[in-house]
């Protein structure tokens, strides 16, 4: 592309052809203090941070810092998990998330989430799409829902002629799209991925980060992942997570910076955020 | 370097070969074979020890008498040998076991995999399985004893019989509700997790994933519990001979007395049948019988189990 020739890694950021500031942030989630406990540990201490709206945020950090366990709290998927519970708070458009009158399943439905290993149930391609409706029991042409919700996941093509197989007969890239059309049947307002390329090779990871791009007109994001470079290309935002060791001796996951993604890999503010885009740490 | 490593190995030729014999090897293979092979030559030895007496007791008795009469009683004089009061009684007795035995042994498993807690899954499941334990003779002198009274006294319009199928066939069913519910736990517990998150991620109820998705990802396990329950409950002989009894008057009515194969052939076992006799052949050839019964149910269940099951890895 370049004419001077120079080999320029392939890290596109996508923030700055899109300049936005916090303050401009239309917030889907507002966190406030918030931690979030196993038992007794304290796994992740006092995270601040806002989730825009139709923006993809991305959470990076080492193995053990807590992003994951975070990413589960928006859609209370912690809650499954014996022994956990969040302190703090999260707004959902101004509503109280772990508020006594709020049902977690009712949550879900509109905070879908696509997990690190593609999940597909041992169904057909078809009954995997239908299944998320018909448990929330909408009503309406199911095979136009299906169709729709695989062509939004850019899978429709190479699947509909074979709508009624396995879905384990696809591929683990094939897989992890329909996984992700199967949140997009129940039409969520987020949908959030935890990790959701690293079983996958890179081929069928520029799938899916192509479609993320698209989703983020429809959809807002959350994406926790290894790879910064993943994070640097598709995100809006950045939340850069670690763990740090209290005066007890005791590891706790803290987020120490949240800003633009270009900001973040540019310019961070903080030496540890630095460290660890430069590689020197994790 | 290594040009000069190489030289100094004894031996350059076929240096790849067996460097020294693995006797170890063959003798574990032999052990787990013989192993294998006994529940095999134990089910041949059963089919030949079978076999003769069968045919000679169809030497004796049409194959038309024994499938096309309802009369039963080769210890009577003059004998008769139609066979449908035992195949009647051990069906229904087998129908009303799996009726209490599947929904009850299936919800025990949901929650035992999907809704109890690690404290209280790792109390009840051993104490189900005591269950299983509990002395078939000990299941039918309840249903004789207790049920059947009880019975009599809550329900007088069904006018049982001092032993009848359907104390029996309850008891029965109690006592494979523990295979059902451990056997059919086992393979909800062995579903990856994961399917379960992707199903509480699109808001399903834990009743909705239980059901919907658990329970058809480990279905294969699920029917071989199942069926595995089937084949104890239609071979299944102190219960039955105790609270069913033993009277093979041809009748649908589980309220009435009958027997079944198992109970025939305890009782006909037992009894001073002569060797060599022709009420001797008879044991046999209802055992041949019960063996074809449940040979041809295992394969059937296998053949289904394999169209319909969810692989999920």
């Amino acid at each position: 592309m370049s004419e001077i020739g120079i080999s320029v890694p392939n890290v596109n950021v996508r923030g700055p052809e899109v300049p936005r500031t916090i303050e401009a942030l239309d917030p889907v989630f507002t966190v406030s203090n918030l931690s979030v406990f196993y038992g007794d540990y304290e796994a992740v201490r006092g995270v601040d941070m806002t989730i825009g709206n139709r923006e993809i945020t991305a959470m990076i950090g080492p193995s053990g810092c807590g992003k994951s366990t975070v990413l589960r709290c928006f859609n209370r998927m912690n809650d499954l998990i014996p022994g956990a519970r969040a302190v703090g708070e999260i707004l959902y458009h101004d509503e109280n998330l772990y508020g006594d009158h709020v049902d977690p399943i009712e949550v879900r439905r509109r905070i879908g989430m696509v997990f690190q290993k593609p999940n597909p149930f041992p169904k057909s391609i078809y009954d995997n799409i239908a299944y998320g409706p018909r448990v929330n029991g909408i009503k309406g042409n199911m095979d136009e829902i299906v169709e729709e919700a695989l062509t939004k996941a850019a899978l429709w093509d190479e699947v509909k002629d074979k709508i009624k197989q396995n879905a384990l007969s696809l591929s683990g890239g094939q897989q992890q799209r329909l996984c992700i059309a199967r949140a997009i049947a129940v039409k969520p307002d987020v949908i959030l991925m935890d990790e959701p390329c690293s079983a996958l090779d890179p081929i069928a990871t520029t799938k899916i980060e192509d479609l993320m791009q698209e989703l983020t007109r429809d959809y807002t994001i959350v994406i926790v992942t290894h790879n910064m470079q993943q994070a640097a290309r598709v995100s809006d935002r950045t939340a850069f997570f670690t763990a740090e060791v209290d005066g007890a001796g005791v590891r706790h996951g803290r987020l120490v910076e949240f800003d633009e993604t270009s900001r973040i890999f540019t310019n961070p503010s903080d030496k540890r955020t630095e460290d660890y885009i430069t590689g020197r740490f994790g | 370097m290594s040009a000069q490593h190489r030289t100094t190995v004894p031996g350059t030729r076929g240096s790849l070969a067996r460097s020294r014999p693995r006797y170890g090897e063959f003798v574990v293979k032999a052990v787990l074979l013989t192993a294998a092979m006994v529940s095999v030559a134990t089910t041949i030895g059963i089919v030949i020890a079978l076999l003769e007496p069968t045919v000679e007791f169809f030497a004796a008795v049409s194959i038309g008498e024994f499938f096309g009469s309802t009369d039963w009683g080769p210890l009577f004089n003059p004998p008769a040998f139609g066979v449908w009061p035992l195949i009647v009684a051990t069906v229904e007795i087998t129908l009303i076991a799996v009726v209490v035995a599947v929904p009850l042994g299936l919800a025990a498993a949901i929650y035992l995999s999907e809704y109890a807690s690690h404290r209280t899954r790792k109390i009840f499941k051993p104490v189900l399985e005591v269950l299983a334990g509990v002395p078939t003779v000990v299941f039918g002198f309840f249903a004789l004893t207790f049920v059947t009274p009880l019975f009599r006294n809550l329900f007088p319009f069904l006018d049982l019989e001092a032993k009848n199928a359907l104390a029996a066939g309850l008891l029965v069913g109690v006592m494979i509700i523990p295979i059902v519910a451990s056997l059919s736990e086992d393979s909800m517990a062995a579903v990856p997790n994961g399917l379960r998150e992707g199903s509480y991620a699109l808001g399903a109820s834990k009743m909705l994933t239980s059901v919907r998705v658990v329970v058809p990802a480990a279905f294969s396990g699920i029917v071989a519990a199942i069926i595995l329950a089937i084949s104890r409950a239609a071979g299944e002989t102190m219960i039955v001979a105790i609270a069913g009894g033993f009277k093979s008057v041809f009748t649908l009515y589980p309220g009435n007395e009958m027997s079944t194969m198992a109970a025939f052939i305890a009782q006909a076992g037992s009894g001073d049948a002569s060797v060599g006799s022709i009420a001797y052949k008879t044991i046999f050839a209802v055992g041949s019988l019960l063996f074809v019964i449940t040979f041809a149910m295992n394969y059937l269940s296998a053949r289904m189990v394999q169209k319909y099951r969810e692989v999920y890895d």
